[in-house]
């Protein structure tokens, strides 16, 4: 019961982890393309690799990169309420 | 010939997934309970299509299995044809922490109420939730999950946690793609569009050195150079 439940967590936190990865990637990855292209749609004064640094240390402060840490929180939550419910 | 190959694989992909799913996602059955069984020790070759033991028990080759006998309403296409009653049996035994994910522990309450059921008269109607097939072949049996109580057999159930749990599947899928064409356009493609300069450099390097070899010592010479890796000058 105890094993189950420690085999359990385990495999959910290697799991989510590699979600974790591949959605923070991802995620800067848009960032980082998005502010490439706002730049080179004109408008934007300043040098261009400084404007997207700029705007990527904004994005590694911001909410937005925070909330992937969601990632962990919800399935947990999506199985203790199934657990709930089918108890 | 290979868009053929790819559509078949494609396709015994996408039918290995929905065999699956319709596998492990939950549905429901109009049912009446019409008695409880025990079988006390059991023995499939088909582990695959059962649960080891009760969660907390000891684990052995022979397991005793509990079963539910009901009477279910038989229908087609979602509930819309009534095509009578039918007799299934169920089993009942825990999930546990790990697969399916469940997270059934409640077997033997499961079992008490399936009993309890089974005595009322007349024998009232009810909602069996459970996942898996009935295969008489090898003596396989849909778990029962949990038995709801039911006023009358004419309900319209909709199967809200399959749609969200199809949604959410359809999402991910979708987020998978898009990540994907992501790393795709911001990361192979740059990489081979270097790659692709670096061999268009060597053309150069080539036509540099096809030029020099006129002559003996020009040959000699863009040879030392293709060994030094550099243009020959």
């Amino acid at each position: 019961m105890i094993f189950g439940a420690i085999k359990l967590a385990v495999i959910w936190f290697v799991l989510m982890t590699v979600v974790y990865l591949l959605v923070s990637v991802y995620s800067r990855s848009v960032r980082r393309e998005r502010l490439e292209k706002r730049f080179d749609a004109g408008g934007v004064a300043g040098d261009r690799d400084a404007y997207i640094e700029a705007g990527m240390v904004k994005y590694r402060h911001g909410l937005r990169r925070r909330l992937i840490v969601l990632v962990y929180i919800v399935p947990f939550i999506a199985a203790a309420v199934t657990g709930y419910l089918v108890n | 010939m290979w868009t053929k190959v790819k559509w078949g694989f494609r396709i015994v992909v996408i039918l290995i997934v929905a065999v699956f799913l319709h596998y492990i996602l939950p549905q429901r059955d109009i049912v009446k309970v019409t008695g409880v069984e025990q079988i006390s020790s059991f023995q499939t070759s088909w582990p695959l299509f059962y649960a080891q033991a009760d969660q907390g028990t000891v684990v052995q080759d022979t397991f005793s299995l509990r079963l539910i006998q009901t009477v279910r309403k038989r229908t087609w296409l979602f509930g819309l044809i009534d095509r009578g009653e039918q007799t299934l049996v169920y089993r009942n035994q825990d999930t546990g922490w790990i697969w399916p994910p469940f997270f059934k522990f409640d077997s033997s309450d499961l079992q008490a109420e399936a009993a309890k059921m089974a005595q009322d008269q007349p024998p009232g109607w009810a909602v069996m939730t459970h996942y898996g097939w009935r295969i008489i072949f090898i003596t396989v049996y849909p778990n029962a999950i949990s038995l709801r109580p039911i006023e009358s057999p004419d309900v319209v159930l909709i199967p809200w946690v399959n749609i969200i749990i199809l949604s959410f599947l359809g999402f991910v899928v979708f987020m998978l793609r898009r990540m994907w064409l992501q790393f795709w356009e911001r990361t192979v493609d740059p990489a081979v569009a270097n790659a692709e300069e670096a061999w268009d450099a060597v053309d150069a390097r080539a036509d540099a050195a096809r030029a020099q070899t006129q002559g003996f010592f020009g040959r000699i010479g863009a040879w030392f150079a293709t060994w030094r890796g550099k243009p020959g000058k």
